[in-house]
């Protein structure tokens, strides 16, 4: 017995100082730089981010994120575009812009930047990404000294927003991406991507504005929550993002910091208008009215969200705060039905009209952790009030969404503003021609509305337009907007300068820097 | 033998034609399709236009028997075709991933053996005795935990309490392999301990081992000689059955320790909906299933002549 236990234990010593040693080395050999390790969920090429170019799927996320890639515009806190490679542009008709690029910018091979790269980076770019070029709509680009004229086929009024996407970064098309390496002129340059495991980064010498304060980054991505959880309690990562909200309390001391910010991510219920009990207008507001939004942020989300009223989060100047909705009220709710002629007639606690029961078909998907919370939280509130909610949560939505007769109200989340502008969420989801109108809602005065932004190039006009167009869908209760996504980047304490942005584009920085 | 290992392959052809086909029945039936897929992950509407384009540019847009015929011509011509995601080809992607699940399951499999044997033997020895029922309550509660769990418990206190290793690996190293190799050998373990200590109480109770004991043979050399090899063959087909699951990887294991083995690719890709990927992955797990279990036939039949040549009548 004691030989048998003394072979174990030498086997598991050998193993172990095996591990132990490998640890010892590579640390050894990195602690003469200053290194900084990003723990991330994203890079992998299921999200689309198979390499850091921008020009391949979402590999502009990568590339933005990571410090490596720069676009000509970028967002301020408020989600407005604000200059960046470029310092100024000119609306000089609605099909032509004249944009002023930054002097004494290089890219990290040291080119310099200037017009005809430009010009070259955004024809390779509509030649081969089919989203950016439908965005764009360009017709062609002149590109002279730090001076870039554009024309489009059609006035596009938020050209400066798109060219903010992360599709946009500006990279040295002639260095081509061998080994997905992609040169920009951000703070750190890529000498190594490798998708579902990591990025190596190093110090870009070549950067135009403040010095990049790190050696080295490695960013690892790691997948799974209770690892990044770990690996950030052990010390292997200096931050991570992506945490599951549940780890979040694990980290609430001095030795670590959070940063957070609500972004345009919104979780919402649409109505299916082919339904004949969503026709019903008491039957939408009184949904309206019996979700929690409150106390789904508070108790599920633990925090972690923030409550709704509108598309957009309150960092918009069109935001939350410029648009009113019902709020929580079920007594509200339950006059509303008694009203429209839903009663509980046989006292099972489920009101019915006309011998129909009042039972709303909830169709939503798990992969997202928030959506299944939602309906739990929705089936429990509204059960309150007289209706009885059949939850269908299947990765299978995308095609029992398109059979208009299998559901009443498809919740979802998407990005309402990926690009700062309000006219995304309009166009794609609220309008007829809307590609994902998924609940076939009609409005003759949104229709309108929409119309008039398409050619509004005054920014205060387009906000002001949002705000009308938001409460248009709110006073048809078409829509109901329950919760924001925050946004947290969770770091030791010895991390400066990490700070999360509403749109999710922003996170390696030149201000970036540990202790 | 040489027309029996032949029959063996030949059984291939309809198995492997049956899985990939029903599993790209089912992938179909799941609905959402890779170009979905991504923009439903990352919460970007774009328009119908740029779906359609992206669909066509895949063949997604063609009938599933059509996208099943052009996958399985492909096969028959040697080019599992690429990867929806990203764009590689499929076969390169799988010989990249696999020399990382290949020493996983040497390791686990080696470290199982090193502790169930002993322990299985020692503990069938000594029946009733308190080591006994140590070795037993250990069984018991290694195979009641769920690999996940492990895993999280391997990493909290060798990793984040004693310092000693590190939780995410940084390649497909001897250091980064401990900690997976320690959480699938665990619960491997603690079920070929039960399953060598049963085998070995059914042989010692045989009359072959009162027989060689009566006429003076020493004890260790009828456990080596006899017990063990009678015990053989049996543990070899246990044994099999795990070697071509850990082939195919642990895809719990590989995912939490970021291991990049051909598990996680699986579920990446089922994620994903990478089709080809996926039929990869299905081909690779029957082919390992029929060839393990074949190795195995042949290596039985060697250690045990009794059960006759394989294909025969006394076969297994």
């Amino acid at each position: 017995m004691k030989k048998t236990l003394a072979i174990l234990a030498l086997l598991m010593c050998t193993l172990l100082l095996a591990a132990g040693c490998g640890g010892s080395q590579e640390q050894a050999a990195v602690e003469k730089e200053k290194v900084f390790v990003f723990g991330d969920t994203t890079f992998n090429p299921e999200n689309g981010e198979g390499d850091l170019d921008p020009h391949k799927d979402n590999g502009g996320w990568a590339c933005i994120r990571y410090g490596v890639g720069e676009t000509l515009f970028h967002y301020s806190d408020k989600m407005e575009v604000e200059p960046w490679l470029a310092t100024k542009f000119e609306n000089i008709d609605p099909l032509t812009w004249k944009i002023t690029l930054r002097e004494g910018v290089q890219f990290s091979n040291g080119k310099a930047l200037d017009g005809a790269a430009v010009k070259a980076c955004l024809e390779h770019l509509v030649a081969v990404h089919k989203r950016a070029a439908g965005d764009l709509k360009l017709a062609s680009i002149e590109g002279e000294g730090q001076e870039l004229t554009i024309k489009t086929r059609q006035p596009v009024p938020t050209l400066p927003n798109y060219l903010s996407d992360p599709y946009g970064c500006i990279v040295d098309v002639s260095a081509g991406n061998a080994g997905g390496i992609t040169v920009g002129t951000g703070p750190y340059k890529a000498v190594e991507a490798v998708p579902g495991s990591h990025v190596e980064l190093v110090k870009n010498a070549n950067y135009w504005g403040e010095v990049p304060k790190l050696d080295r980054i490695r960013v690892r991505t790691i997948t799974d929550g209770d690892t990044l959880t770990m690996a950030l309690q052990s010390g292997e990562i200096d931050a991570a993002y992506g945490l599951p909200y549940s780890s979040y309390p694990l980290f609430d001391n001095e030795g670590y910091v959070r940063s957070s910010t609500p972004t345009s991510r919104a979780f919402y219920i649409t109505m299916n208008y082919e339904s004949e009990l969503v026709r019903d207008p008491a039957v939408r507001k009184a949904v309206a009215m019996g979700i929690d939004k409150e106390g789904f942020v508070k108790t599920l989300l633990q925090g972690n969200g923030y409550a709704a009223a509108g598309v957009f989060p309150d960092t918009f100047s069109f935001g939350n705060k410029s648009v009113h909705t019902e709020g929580y009220d079920p007594e509200g709710a339950k006059q509303v039905l008694e009203a429209a002629g839903w009663k509980d007639t046989d006292g099972d606690g489920i009101r019915e009209k006309e011998g129909k029961k009042l039972t709303l078909r909830w169709l939503s998907y798990p992969s997202r952790q928030e959506l299944p919370l939602l309906a739990e939280s929705a089936q429990a509130t509204l059960k309150a009030i007289g209706f009885e909610v059949q939850a269908d949560v299947t990765a299978d939505h995308n095609t029992k969404k398109k059979n208009p007769e299998g559901w009443d109200v498809y919740v979802s989340a998407m990005v309402t503003a990926p690009t700062g502008d309000p006219a995304y969420f309009f166009t794609y989801h609220c309008l007829d021609a809307s590609d994902d109108n998924v609940g076939r809602y009609h409005s003759d005065r949104l229709e309108a509305l929409a119309r008039q932004m398409e050619g509004c190039f005054d920014l205060a006009e387009r906000g002001r337009l949002a705000t009308e167009m938001q409460q248009v869908i709110l006073d048809d209760h078409a829509f109901v907007f329950c919760s924001h996504l925050r946004m947290s980047m969770i770091a030791k304490a010895t991390v400066k300068g990490l700070t999360a942005h509403p749109c999710d584009f922003y996170e390696i920085t030149a201000a970036l820097d540990k202790d | 033998m040489k027309r029996y290992i032949l029959l063996r392959f030949m059984q291939l052809i309809p198995i492997l034609f049956g899985i990939t086909f029903v599993s790209f029945l089912l992938m179909y039936a799941a609905g959402s399709d890779a170009v979905i897929q991504k923009y439903s992950l990352t919460g970007q509407s774009v328009s119908q236009a740029v779906i359609e384009a992206e669909r066509r540019e895949l063949g997604l847009d063609r009938p599933m028997l059509l996208q099943y015929a052009a996958w399985l011509q492909g096969v028959l011509q040697g080019d599992m075709g690429r990867s929806f995601v990203t764009g590689a080809d499929v076969f390169g992607t799988f010989l990249d991933k696999l020399p990382a699940t290949l020493l996983l399951t040497l390791l686990s499999v080696l470290l199982t053996l090193a502790v169930s044997l002993p322990l299985g033997v020692l503990a069938a020895l000594r029946q009733g005795s308190r080591g006994d029922f140590f070795i037993r309550l250990l069984s018991f509660f290694g195979s009641s935990m769920p690999n996940f769990f492990v895993a999280l418990l391997l990493m909290y206190f060798l990793a984040i309490r004693a310092g000693l290793l590190p939780v995410i690996s940084g390649g497909s190293t001897l250091s980064a392999a401990v900690l997976p190799t320690l959480t699938l050998a665990i619960a491997m373990s603690s079920r070929y301990t039960r399953q060598i200590r049963a085998l070995v109480l059914e042989e010692l109770s045989q009359g072959y081992v009162a027989g060689a004991r009566a006429r003076g043979v020493p004890f260790r050399q009828v456990l080596a000689r006899s017990i063990m090899r009678a015990a053989l063959p049996t543990l070899l087909t246990l044994l099999a059955l795990s070697v071509g699951s850990l082939l195919g990887g642990t895809a719990i294991v590989e995912s939490i320790f970021m291991w990049d083995g051909v598990g996680k690719m699986a579920v990446d890709a089922i994620n994903a909906r990478d089709y080809p990927v996926i039929e990869a992955y299905v081909l690779w797990m029957g082919i390992i299933y029929v060839a393990v279990n074949l190795v195995t036939d042949i290596a039985c039949k060697f250690l045990d002549p009794r059960l006759g040549a394989p294909g025969t009548e006394g076969s297994r």
